[in-house]
C-alpha cells in the first residue's frame, strides 16, 4: 500500500482562501502517510491548474491524486480528466470538498483550516485504497418523451423532431397548446398566441 | 401547435398522464395512462355533429373560466389539436344516468364508445423533457380585501385574456362578467400573490408587468373614452423591446399609480378601490367597472408528485430544481431529465421558448450517441461471502439486484452443488450504495467507496 500520493489544494480565488489557510493545509498534507507532493494554487480547475496536476503526476511519479477544492458535482469530471492526462486511471483521483462543506459554511479561519486538514487526511487515507476502475457502456433508446404539451413542450418536441428523433408528447388535457391557447395577443409584438 | 401535431417524428398522447417512471438515462421505462375519451379517435373525423346534437349544453366552460358554456361531448376549445371531441364523463347524461346516447346515434362513423376504459401504455425512451407549466395562484382563498372572488367583476389576468380573445365568450369584446356591459374604467392590480410573503409567494412572477401593460394598452385602444388604472409596486421591463412596450402603454394613456390596493368594495354597480399613491404620499380612491388582478404563477397541480416519480427535486415553492442556477439551467439532478418553461420557475413566452430549445439541444446531444459510458462506481458482490439471503433485492431502488444460481465446485467429500447469490446488473445500478447496509455478510461493496475505504476514512479522522 506504499503509494505515491499528490495533494492539490485549491484557493478558488478567495472562495476558499478567505476562510481556509490553503498554504497551511498543503504543508500539513506533506506530513500524511503516502504523500510525496503537495501544493496550493489559485484556481486548480483552470488550464494552468490542471497542467500543474498533470506535470506533478509525471515528474513526481504520483500514483494517487487528491484535489481539495469544491463539490465533486462541480469539477470531479475536470480533475478526473487531468489525472487521465497525466497517465493515471481517472478513478485514482479523489476529491475533497473544502468549499461548499467548509469555507462557505464557516467564519472562523482557524477552525475552518483545521476542518480542511481533517478532510484532506480522510481523503488521503481513502485514496491509498483506490483501485483503477473501468468505464462500461450501455445502449441508448433513441426516442424522447416530453411531459406537457404547452408552448415549452411543443417547442422542445419540434426541435428534437427536427433533429431526426422520435418524440412522444404526453398531455393531460385533450388538446395540446396549454395556457398559451387561452391568451389573446402577446407582448411585445402583439401577435396572436394561438 | 399544428406543426407539432403534423410532424412525422412527433406522436401525441393527449388526455394522458404519466403514472410511473423507471430506469435511467438512455433507458427510461415510462407508464402512461390514457384516460377514457369515450370516442374512438381513430374513426372520428371531427365533423362536430355530436357536439351540435348533445342536449347537455349549459356546462360552464373551464377554458373560459365559466364565462362561456359547452356541451358534455366537446373540444377543449374550437381550434383544439387534435380536433376531435371527448366526453366529459362527470356531465354526460348517458354516463351518469344511462339515458340519452344521442351522440352515439348521430355519429356518422360510429366512434362513440360509452364503455371506454383507461389504457396503460409502456414507453421506452432515452430522455425526458419536463414541460408541465404553471397554474394561477388561488387569490380567491388568500385575498379577502379583494373580495375572495365574491365580486364577479374582479377577475384574473388570464380571465381577462379570454374576454379579449376573438375566440372567447364575448367574441373579443371587453364585457363585464356581471352584466355584460362594456366597462369604461378598468383597474389593474399587479403582484397579487407575487412578492407577498404574508399572503402569497416571495418571488416575482416575471410576466405580469408586461401583460398588465398589454392589458392596459388594449383597454385604451379597444374602448372609447376609457381609463386604465394600473396599481403597481415596481414596473419591471427587463427584456428586449419591453421598456418600449411599457412606454407605448403609457403613451396610449394608461395611468400608473404606485401603491398597493388595500380594499375593494362595491358602490352601486361600480367597484371602489382604496389605495395609497405613494409618490404623492396621499390616500386615493378609484372607481372602476372592472378590476383585473395579475395573479402569481404557481407550479402546475401534481408537479411535485411527478418530480418525485421521475426522481429529481423541487425548490421551496415547488418549482422543478435545475442542476445549477447559472451553468445547468435546463438539467435536473436526474441524468437524462431536462426542464423546459415555467415548470422550472415563472417566465414569459420568449424565455420559455428559449429554454425549451435549450432542453431540446441537450436531448439531441444525448441521442446523437450510440452508447453511453456508465459510472464504474457500482455495487459488486463477493460470491464467496454472499449467503443469498436476498435482503438487498427489495432495497435497491433501481431493481438492479436479483438472486441467481451459483455453481460451487464442492470438495471435502461434497460433489459440485449450486446455491443462490445476489447478482448486480451493472447497467441498472446507479451506485447509490443503499444495498450495502443491508448486507449482513459484507459481501456487497461499492466500487470506489468500499467498506474498507470508508473505514480507513473514519480511522484517519478518529485515530
Amino acid at each position: 500500500m506504499k503509494k505515491r500520493v499528490g495533494v492539490f489544494v485549491c484557493e478558488c480565488g478567495t472562495n476558499i482562501a478567505a476562510t481556509v489557510d490553503t498554504v497551511q493545509v498543503a504543508e500539513f498534507a506533506k506530513t500524511l502517510p503516502g504523500v510525496v507532493y503537495s501544493t496550493n494554487y489559485k484556481y486548480m480547475c483552470s488550464d494552468p491548474g490542471q497542467d500543474l496536476i498533470r506535470k506533478a503526476i509525471e515528474e513526481q511519479k504520483l500514483e494517487q491524486v487528491v484535489v481539495a477544492s469544491c463539490s465533486p458535482r462541480m469539477h470531479e469530471h475536470t480533475f478526473r480528466k487531468a489525472a487521465a492526462a497525466g497517465g493515471l486511471n481517472p478513478y485514482m483521483m479523489e476529491m475533497v470538498n473544502i468549499r461548499e462543506q467548509d469555507s462557505w459554511v464557516h467564519h472562523d479561519k482557524d477552525q475552518a483550516t483545521t476542518k480542511a486538514k481533517s478532510l484532506v487526511r480522510m481523503a488521503v487515507a481513502k485514496a491509498l485504497r483506490n483501485k483503477p476502475l473501468q468505464v462500461s457502456t450501455v445502449p441508448i433508446t433513441k426516442k424522447a418523451l416530453v411531459i406537457g404539451g404547452g408552448i415549452a413542450g411543443m417547442q422542445a418536441a419540434l426541435d428534437i423532431a427536427e433533429g431526426g428523433h422520435q418524440v412522444i408528447i404526453v398531455e393531460r388535457e385533450a388538446s395540446i397548446g396549454g395556457k398559451m391557447t387561452q391568451l389573446d395577443k402577446t407582448f411585445p409584438t402583439m401577435d396572436c398566441a394561438a | 401547435m399544428v406543426a407539432a401535431a403534423q410532424h412525422p417524428n412527433i406522436e401525441l398522447m393527449t388526455y394522458s398522464e404519466v403514472t410511473d417512471v423507471k430506469g435511467f438515462i438512455g433507458n427510461f421505462k415510462v407508464t402512461v395512462k390514457q384516460k377514457p375519451k369515450y370516442v374512438d379517435w381513430e374513426l372520428c373525423t371531427g365533423c362536430g355533429t355530436c357536439m351540435e346534437k348533445c342536449p347537455t349544453k349549459k356546462i360552464p366552460d373551464e377554458f373560459d373560466f365559466g364565462m362561456g358554456q359547452r356541451t358534455a361531448i366537446h373540444l377543449v376549445y374550437p381550434q383544439a389539436v387534435p380536433g376531435k371531441p371527448y366526453i366529459d364523463a362527470a356531465h354526460c347524461t348517458k354516463l351518469t344516468s344511462g339515458k340519452c346516447g344521442i351522440c352515439e346515434k348521430v355519429c356518422p362513423t360510429d366512434s362513440i364508445r360509452f364503455n371506454d376504459i383507461p389504457v396503460f401504455k409502456e414507453l421506452e425512451v432515452g430522455a425526458i423533457v419536463m414541460a408541465t407549466g404553471y397554474d394561477q395562484f388561488d387569490w380567491k382563498s388568500a385575498y379577502g380585501e379583494y373580495g375572495y372572488g365574491k365580486y364577479p367583476d374582479v377577475i384574473s389576468g388570464l380571465e381577462f385574456e379570454r374576454l379579449l380573445s376573438a375566440g372567447g365568450p364575448t367574441g373579443g369584446q371587453i364585457k363585464r362578467p356581471s352584466d355584460g356591459r362594456e366597462p369604461k374604467n378598468v383597474a389593474f392590480i399587479k403582484c397579487v400573490g407575487s412578492r407577498d410573503d404574508t399572503k402569497g409567494k416571495s418571488y416575482c412572477s416575471r410576466a405580469c408587468c408586461m401583460y398588465t401593460a398589454k392589458h392596459a394598452y388594449q383597454v385604451k385602444t379597444k374602448i372609447e373614452d376609457s381609463e386604465a388604472y394600473v396599481f403597481y409596486m415596481d414596473v419591471r421591463t427587463a427584456g428586449k423591446s419591453y421598456e418600449e412596450f411599457y412606454q407605448r402603454a403609457l403613451n396610449a394613456g394608461a395611468k400608473y399609480i404606485r401603491g398597493r390596493v388595500s380594499k375593494i368594495y362595491p358602490r352601486g354597480d361600480k367597484l371602489i378601490l382604496k389605495s395609497e399613491e405613494t409618490l404623492l404620499g396621499m390616500p386615493i380612491e378609484v372607481e372602476a367597472d372592472l378590476v383585473v388582478l395579475a395573479s402569481a404563477m404557481v407550479p402546475a397541480a401534481g408537479a411535485v408528485e411527478l418530480a418525485k416519480m421521475v426522481g429529481f427535486s423541487v425548490d421551496k415553492d415547488g418549482w422543478f430544481q435545475e442542476a445549477h442556477p447559472k451553468l445547468q439551467p435546463v438539467e435536473t439532478f436526474a441524468a437524462g431529465v431536462y426542464l423546459a418553461g415555467t415548470c422550472q420557475g415563472p417566465k414569459d413566452i420568449p424565455d420559455t421558448v428559449a429554454q425549451a430549445s435549450g432542453a431540446a439541444v441537450k436531448v439531441l446531444g444525448l441521442l446523437s450517441k450510440t452508447e453511453l459510458a456508465t459510472e464504474p462506481m457500482v455495487s459488486e458482490v463477493d460470491v464467496t461471502k454472499c449467503s443469498g439471503c436476498g435482503l438487498c433485492v427489495p432495497i435497491c431502488p433501481y431493481s438492479a439486484i436479483s438472486l441467481q444460481e451459483y455453481r460451487e465446485r464442492g470438495g471435502h467429500g461434497h460433489g459440485p452443488f449450486t446455491r443462490q447469490v445476489a447478482e448486480i446488473n451493472s447497467s441498472l445500478c446507479q451506485g447509490c450504495g443503499a444495498c450495502l447496509p443491508a448486507c449482513r455478510t459484507l459481501a456487497l461493496n461499492l466500487k470506489g467507496f468500499t467498506n474498507d475505504q470508508l473505514a480507513a476514512e473514519v480511522d484517519a479522522l478518529c485515530l
